[in-house]
Protein backbone atom coordinates (compact mmCIF):
# COMPACT_ATOMS: atom_id res chain seq x y z
CA UNK A 1 0.00 0.00 0.00
CA UNK A 2 2.40 2.58 1.18
CA UNK A 3 4.87 3.74 -1.41
CA UNK A 4 8.30 4.59 -0.30
CA UNK A 5 9.56 8.06 -1.21
CA UNK A 6 13.24 8.50 -1.65
CA UNK A 7 13.73 11.79 0.11
CA UNK A 8 16.57 12.88 2.28
CA UNK A 9 16.32 15.35 5.10
CA UNK A 10 12.65 16.09 4.41
CA UNK A 11 11.99 18.44 7.28
CA UNK A 12 15.08 20.55 6.73
CA UNK A 13 14.48 20.92 2.97
CA UNK A 14 10.81 21.83 3.36
CA UNK A 15 11.82 24.46 5.89
CA UNK A 16 14.38 25.79 3.44
CA UNK A 17 11.75 25.99 0.64
CA UNK A 18 9.50 27.93 2.99
CA UNK A 19 12.34 30.31 3.84
CA UNK A 20 13.12 30.92 0.18
CA UNK A 21 9.46 31.55 -0.68
CA UNK A 22 9.17 33.90 2.26
CA UNK A 23 12.20 35.92 1.19
CA UNK A 24 10.90 36.09 -2.39
CA UNK A 25 7.59 37.34 -1.09
CA UNK A 26 9.48 39.91 0.95
CA UNK A 27 11.08 41.23 -2.23
CA UNK A 28 14.40 39.40 -2.48
CA UNK A 29 14.02 38.23 -6.06
CA UNK A 30 17.49 36.66 -6.22
CA UNK A 31 16.67 33.98 -3.65
CA UNK A 32 16.67 30.43 -5.14
CA UNK A 33 16.47 26.94 -3.67
CA UNK A 34 19.28 25.48 -5.86
CA UNK A 35 19.04 22.01 -4.36
CA UNK A 36 22.08 19.78 -4.98
CA UNK A 37 20.37 16.58 -3.99
CA UNK A 38 18.76 14.39 -6.68
CA UNK A 39 15.61 12.74 -5.46
CA UNK A 40 11.82 12.93 -5.58
CA UNK A 41 11.55 16.37 -4.00
CA UNK A 42 14.18 17.97 -6.27
CA UNK A 43 11.65 18.12 -9.15
CA UNK A 44 9.35 20.32 -7.09
CA UNK A 45 12.29 22.40 -5.98
CA UNK A 46 13.37 22.97 -9.58
CA UNK A 47 9.80 23.88 -10.53
CA UNK A 48 9.62 26.43 -7.73
CA UNK A 49 12.92 27.91 -8.88
CA UNK A 50 11.54 28.22 -12.41
CA UNK A 51 8.41 29.90 -11.13
CA UNK A 52 10.51 32.35 -9.17
CA UNK A 53 12.55 33.05 -12.33
CA UNK A 54 9.40 33.79 -14.31
CA UNK A 55 8.07 36.03 -11.60
CA UNK A 56 11.35 37.91 -11.44
CA UNK A 57 11.35 38.50 -15.18
CA UNK A 58 7.79 39.72 -15.06
CA UNK A 59 8.59 42.08 -12.21
CA UNK A 60 11.63 43.46 -13.95
CA UNK A 61 9.67 44.06 -17.14
CA UNK A 62 6.89 45.78 -15.27
CA UNK A 63 9.35 48.05 -13.52
CA UNK A 64 10.96 48.93 -16.83
CA UNK A 65 7.61 49.72 -18.38
CA UNK A 66 6.58 51.79 -15.41
CA UNK A 67 9.76 53.78 -15.67
CA UNK A 68 9.18 54.36 -19.38
CA UNK A 69 5.63 55.50 -18.77
CA UNK A 70 6.78 57.84 -16.06
CA UNK A 71 9.43 59.31 -18.35
CA UNK A 72 6.89 59.80 -21.10
CA UNK A 73 4.48 61.41 -18.69
CA UNK A 74 7.14 63.80 -17.49
CA UNK A 75 7.95 64.66 -21.10
CA UNK A 76 4.29 65.29 -21.90
CA UNK A 77 3.92 67.45 -18.83
CA UNK A 78 6.95 69.43 -19.89
CA UNK A 79 5.48 69.90 -23.35
CA UNK A 80 2.16 70.93 -21.92
CA UNK A 81 3.89 73.51 -19.78
CA UNK A 82 5.62 74.89 -22.87
CA UNK A 83 2.31 75.03 -24.70
CA UNK A 84 0.66 76.94 -21.86
CA UNK A 85 3.61 79.29 -21.66
CA UNK A 86 3.49 79.93 -25.38
CA UNK A 87 -0.25 80.40 -25.27
CA UNK A 88 0.02 83.09 -22.63
CA UNK A 89 2.96 84.63 -24.49
CA UNK A 90 0.86 84.67 -27.63
CA UNK A 91 -1.99 86.33 -25.80
CA UNK A 92 0.39 88.94 -24.44
CA UNK A 93 2.02 89.51 -27.78
CA UNK A 94 -1.12 89.40 -29.83
CA UNK A 95 -2.53 92.65 -28.60
CA UNK A 96 0.15 95.33 -28.63
CA UNK A 97 -1.13 98.84 -28.17
CA UNK A 98 1.23 101.48 -29.48
CA UNK A 99 1.15 105.22 -29.50
CA UNK A 100 1.86 106.35 -33.04
CA UNK A 101 1.19 110.04 -32.87
CA UNK A 102 0.21 112.70 -30.38
CA UNK A 103 -3.09 111.59 -28.97
CA UNK A 104 -3.36 108.52 -31.25
CA UNK A 105 -3.14 104.88 -30.21
CA UNK A 106 -3.13 101.94 -32.61
CA UNK A 107 -4.16 98.39 -31.80
CA UNK A 108 -3.46 96.14 -34.77
CA UNK A 109 -5.26 92.81 -34.53
CA UNK A 110 -3.86 89.81 -36.38
CA UNK A 111 -5.33 86.34 -36.49
CA UNK A 112 -8.56 84.82 -35.33
CA UNK A 113 -10.31 86.48 -32.44
CA UNK A 114 -11.89 84.59 -29.59
CA UNK A 115 -13.59 85.96 -26.54
CA UNK A 116 -10.59 85.49 -24.24
CA UNK A 117 -8.32 87.33 -26.62
CA UNK A 118 -10.76 90.16 -27.20
CA UNK A 119 -11.20 90.50 -23.46
CA UNK A 120 -7.44 90.90 -22.95
CA UNK A 121 -7.30 93.23 -25.95
CA UNK A 122 -10.02 95.41 -24.47
CA UNK A 123 -8.34 95.57 -21.08
CA UNK A 124 -4.96 96.41 -22.64
CA UNK A 125 -6.43 99.13 -24.79
CA UNK A 126 -8.37 100.76 -21.96
CA UNK A 127 -5.38 100.63 -19.61
CA UNK A 128 -3.20 102.20 -22.27
CA UNK A 129 -5.78 104.90 -23.00
CA UNK A 130 -5.82 105.92 -19.35
CA UNK A 131 -2.05 105.64 -19.07
CA UNK A 132 -1.22 107.77 -22.10
CA UNK A 133 -4.25 110.06 -22.08
CA UNK A 134 -4.75 109.59 -25.82
CA UNK A 135 -8.23 110.48 -26.98
CA UNK A 136 -8.27 108.62 -30.29
CA UNK A 137 -7.60 104.93 -30.70
CA UNK A 138 -7.64 102.93 -33.92
CA UNK A 139 -8.59 99.27 -33.90
CA UNK A 140 -7.11 97.85 -37.09
CA UNK A 141 -8.64 94.50 -38.03
CA UNK A 142 -6.95 94.10 -41.42
CA UNK A 143 -5.33 90.89 -40.20
CA UNK A 144 -8.54 89.28 -39.01
CA UNK A 145 -9.82 86.68 -41.46
CA UNK A 146 -13.36 86.19 -40.18
CA UNK A 147 -15.75 87.71 -37.74
CA UNK A 148 -18.70 86.04 -36.07
CA UNK A 149 -21.47 87.46 -33.92
CA UNK A 150 -19.54 87.01 -30.72
CA UNK A 151 -16.41 88.71 -32.00
CA UNK A 152 -18.41 91.56 -33.53
CA UNK A 153 -20.14 91.95 -30.20
CA UNK A 154 -16.78 92.13 -28.44
CA UNK A 155 -15.53 94.75 -30.88
CA UNK A 156 -18.67 96.78 -30.21
CA UNK A 157 -18.09 96.44 -26.47
CA UNK A 158 -14.50 97.61 -26.82
CA UNK A 159 -15.55 100.68 -28.77
CA UNK A 160 -18.32 101.47 -26.30
CA UNK A 161 -16.01 101.05 -23.31
CA UNK A 162 -13.50 103.39 -24.94
CA UNK A 163 -16.30 105.88 -25.45
CA UNK A 164 -17.27 105.61 -21.80
CA UNK A 165 -13.71 106.59 -20.89
CA UNK A 166 -14.22 109.70 -22.98
CA UNK A 167 -12.26 108.72 -26.05
CA UNK A 168 -13.03 107.86 -29.63
CA UNK A 169 -12.34 104.43 -31.07
CA UNK A 170 -12.18 103.91 -34.83
CA UNK A 171 -12.29 100.51 -36.50
CA UNK A 172 -10.26 100.28 -39.68
CA UNK A 173 -9.44 97.64 -42.26
CA UNK A 174 -12.77 95.90 -42.54
CA UNK A 175 -12.43 93.46 -45.42
CA UNK A 176 -15.25 92.81 -47.92
CA UNK A 177 -15.81 89.37 -46.42
CA UNK A 178 -16.16 90.79 -42.93
CA UNK A 179 -18.45 93.57 -44.14
CA UNK A 180 -20.67 90.96 -45.79
CA UNK A 181 -20.73 88.78 -42.69
CA UNK A 182 -21.54 91.68 -40.42
CA UNK A 183 -24.47 92.77 -42.56
CA UNK A 184 -25.71 89.20 -42.96
CA UNK A 185 -25.54 88.68 -39.22
CA UNK A 186 -27.61 91.80 -38.77
CA UNK A 187 -25.10 93.57 -36.54
CA UNK A 188 -25.52 97.30 -36.40
CA UNK A 189 -22.18 99.07 -36.63
CA UNK A 190 -23.68 102.41 -37.58
CA UNK A 191 -22.85 103.90 -34.19
CA UNK A 192 -19.19 103.13 -34.75
CA UNK A 193 -16.77 105.11 -36.82
CA UNK A 194 -15.34 102.77 -39.44
CA UNK A 195 -12.66 103.56 -41.98
CA UNK A 196 -11.54 101.54 -44.99
CA UNK A 197 -7.83 101.42 -44.28
CA UNK A 198 -5.44 102.23 -41.50
CA UNK A 199 -4.28 105.18 -43.60
CA UNK A 200 -7.78 106.65 -43.71
CA UNK A 201 -8.12 106.15 -39.98
CA UNK A 202 -4.80 107.89 -39.37
CA UNK A 203 -5.81 110.82 -41.57
CA UNK A 204 -9.10 111.09 -39.73
CA UNK A 205 -7.34 110.93 -36.36
CA UNK A 206 -4.88 113.63 -37.33
CA UNK A 207 -7.69 115.85 -38.58
CA UNK A 208 -9.49 115.41 -35.28
CA UNK A 209 -6.24 116.25 -33.53
CA UNK A 210 -5.81 119.38 -35.58
CA UNK A 211 -9.37 120.42 -34.86
CA UNK A 212 -8.92 120.22 -31.11
CA UNK A 213 -5.51 121.86 -31.42
CA UNK A 214 -7.03 124.72 -33.40
CA UNK A 215 -9.66 125.18 -30.78
CA UNK A 216 -7.02 125.31 -28.10
CA UNK A 217 -4.85 127.74 -30.05
CA UNK A 218 -7.88 129.79 -30.92
CA UNK A 219 -8.95 130.11 -27.34
CA UNK A 220 -5.39 130.95 -26.32
CA UNK A 221 -5.18 133.74 -28.91
CA UNK A 222 -8.61 134.97 -28.01
CA UNK A 223 -7.54 135.23 -24.39
CA UNK A 224 -4.36 137.11 -25.19
CA UNK A 225 -6.25 139.47 -27.49
CA UNK A 226 -8.66 140.25 -24.76
CA UNK A 227 -5.82 140.85 -22.35
CA UNK A 228 -4.12 143.25 -24.72
CA UNK A 229 -7.28 145.16 -25.17
CA UNK B 1 -24.89 127.12 3.11
CA UNK B 2 -26.95 124.47 4.72
CA UNK B 3 -24.79 121.69 5.97
CA UNK B 4 -26.56 118.74 7.47
CA UNK B 5 -24.15 117.11 9.86
CA UNK B 6 -26.14 113.92 10.00
CA UNK B 7 -25.77 113.17 6.33
CA UNK B 8 -22.70 112.64 4.28
CA UNK B 9 -22.78 115.04 1.40
CA UNK B 10 -20.79 115.15 -1.74
CA UNK B 11 -19.49 118.67 -2.24
CA UNK B 12 -20.55 120.54 -5.35
CA UNK B 13 -18.16 123.28 -6.35
CA UNK B 14 -19.06 126.06 -8.72
CA UNK B 15 -16.30 127.39 -10.94
CA UNK B 16 -17.32 129.92 -13.58
CA UNK B 17 -20.14 128.48 -15.55
CA UNK B 18 -19.55 124.93 -14.39
CA UNK B 19 -20.32 122.79 -11.43
CA UNK B 20 -17.67 120.32 -10.36
CA UNK B 21 -18.70 117.22 -8.48
CA UNK B 22 -15.95 114.93 -7.29
CA UNK B 23 -17.22 111.65 -5.95
CA UNK B 24 -14.67 110.51 -3.40
CA UNK B 25 -16.64 107.95 -1.46
CA UNK B 26 -18.28 104.68 -2.32
CA UNK B 27 -21.67 105.38 -3.76
CA UNK B 28 -24.67 103.68 -2.29
CA UNK B 29 -28.15 104.01 -3.64
CA UNK B 30 -29.43 106.57 -1.17
CA UNK B 31 -26.40 108.78 -1.63
CA UNK B 32 -26.81 108.54 -5.39
CA UNK B 33 -30.43 109.68 -5.31
CA UNK B 34 -29.52 112.46 -2.93
CA UNK B 35 -26.66 113.56 -5.15
CA UNK B 36 -28.95 113.60 -8.16
CA UNK B 37 -31.44 116.02 -6.62
CA UNK B 38 -28.63 118.01 -5.04
CA UNK B 39 -26.98 118.60 -8.40
CA UNK B 40 -30.25 119.50 -10.09
CA UNK B 41 -31.05 121.99 -7.32
CA UNK B 42 -27.61 123.48 -7.65
CA UNK B 43 -28.06 123.84 -11.41
CA UNK B 44 -31.27 125.74 -10.84
CA UNK B 45 -29.75 127.92 -8.17
CA UNK B 46 -26.55 128.87 -9.98
CA UNK B 47 -27.66 128.67 -13.58
CA UNK B 48 -24.63 126.57 -14.43
CA UNK B 49 -24.21 125.53 -18.04
CA UNK B 50 -22.18 122.42 -17.42
CA UNK B 51 -21.61 119.77 -14.80
CA UNK B 52 -18.40 117.80 -14.47
CA UNK B 53 -18.70 114.61 -12.48
CA UNK B 54 -15.36 113.10 -11.53
CA UNK B 55 -15.62 109.39 -10.84
CA UNK B 56 -11.92 108.59 -11.07
CA UNK B 57 -11.84 107.12 -7.58
CA UNK B 58 -14.95 105.01 -8.02
CA UNK B 59 -13.77 101.46 -8.45
CA UNK B 60 -17.16 99.88 -8.65
CA UNK B 61 -20.28 101.04 -10.38
CA UNK B 62 -23.42 98.92 -10.33
CA UNK B 63 -26.37 99.13 -12.66
CA UNK B 64 -28.23 101.48 -10.35
CA UNK B 65 -25.43 104.04 -10.20
CA UNK B 66 -24.92 103.69 -13.95
CA UNK B 67 -28.59 104.35 -14.58
CA UNK B 68 -28.54 107.23 -12.13
CA UNK B 69 -25.61 108.84 -13.93
CA UNK B 70 -27.19 108.56 -17.36
CA UNK B 71 -30.54 109.72 -16.00
CA UNK B 72 -28.89 112.71 -14.45
CA UNK B 73 -27.34 113.65 -17.80
CA UNK B 74 -30.76 113.62 -19.41
CA UNK B 75 -32.35 115.63 -16.60
CA UNK B 76 -29.56 118.18 -16.65
CA UNK B 77 -29.78 118.58 -20.40
CA UNK B 78 -33.49 119.35 -20.03
CA UNK B 79 -32.39 122.06 -17.61
CA UNK B 80 -29.96 123.37 -20.25
CA UNK B 81 -26.79 122.09 -18.63
CA UNK B 82 -24.59 119.42 -20.15
CA UNK B 83 -23.11 116.70 -18.01
CA UNK B 84 -19.66 115.30 -18.62
CA UNK B 85 -18.49 112.26 -16.72
CA UNK B 86 -14.74 112.31 -16.33
CA UNK B 87 -12.04 109.86 -15.33
CA UNK B 88 -13.88 106.59 -15.55
CA UNK B 89 -11.69 103.61 -14.71
CA UNK B 90 -11.20 100.91 -17.37
CA UNK B 91 -12.67 98.27 -15.08
CA UNK B 92 -15.75 100.38 -14.53
CA UNK B 93 -16.16 100.94 -18.27
CA UNK B 94 -15.92 97.20 -18.89
CA UNK B 95 -18.47 96.49 -16.16
CA UNK B 96 -20.92 99.02 -17.55
CA UNK B 97 -20.56 97.64 -21.06
CA UNK B 98 -21.04 94.09 -19.81
CA UNK B 99 -24.15 95.22 -17.96
CA UNK B 100 -25.45 96.64 -21.23
CA UNK B 101 -25.40 100.17 -19.84
CA UNK B 102 -23.79 101.95 -22.72
CA UNK B 103 -24.99 105.36 -21.55
CA UNK B 104 -25.96 106.83 -24.88
CA UNK B 105 -26.16 110.59 -24.83
CA UNK B 106 -23.79 110.94 -21.91
CA UNK B 107 -20.56 112.73 -22.64
CA UNK B 108 -17.38 111.40 -21.18
CA UNK B 109 -13.83 112.64 -20.94
CA UNK B 110 -10.55 111.09 -19.91
CA UNK B 111 -9.80 113.59 -17.18
CA UNK B 112 -11.07 116.79 -15.63
CA UNK B 113 -8.93 118.97 -17.89
CA UNK B 114 -10.26 117.39 -21.08
CA UNK B 115 -13.80 117.51 -19.76
CA UNK B 116 -13.46 121.20 -18.98
CA UNK B 117 -12.07 121.83 -22.48
CA UNK B 118 -15.00 119.96 -23.96
CA UNK B 119 -17.56 121.99 -22.07
CA UNK B 120 -15.83 125.24 -22.87
CA UNK B 121 -15.80 124.37 -26.55
CA UNK B 122 -19.47 123.48 -26.45
CA UNK B 123 -20.33 126.73 -24.69
CA UNK B 124 -18.38 128.66 -27.28
CA UNK B 125 -20.16 126.83 -30.13
CA UNK B 126 -23.50 127.64 -28.56
CA UNK B 127 -22.49 131.29 -28.33
CA UNK B 128 -21.58 131.31 -32.01
CA UNK B 129 -24.94 129.87 -32.85
CA UNK B 130 -26.63 132.52 -30.78
CA UNK B 131 -24.95 135.53 -32.31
Amino acid sequence: MKEDYKIERVKERINYIEDVLASVAAGDIDARINSEVEDDLSGIEAAIDLLIDDLTDELKQRKKMQKEVEEKLAKIQEQQKTIFQQQSDLLELSSPVSKVWDNVLILPVIGTLDSQRTQIMMENLLEKIVETGCTISILDITGVPTVDTQVANHLLKTVTAARLLGTECIISGISPAIAQTIVHLGIDLSSINTKATLQDAMIYAMKQNQLSENVKLHSLFADSDENEE
Amino acid sequence: MNIDLHEKRIPIIKIGNFLIVSIQVDMHDKLAIQLQSQILEEIEKTGAKGVLIDISVLEMVDSFIGRMLSGMATMASIMDASVVIVGMQPAVAITLVELGLEMPGVDTALNMEKGMEMLEKRLKDDDYKLY
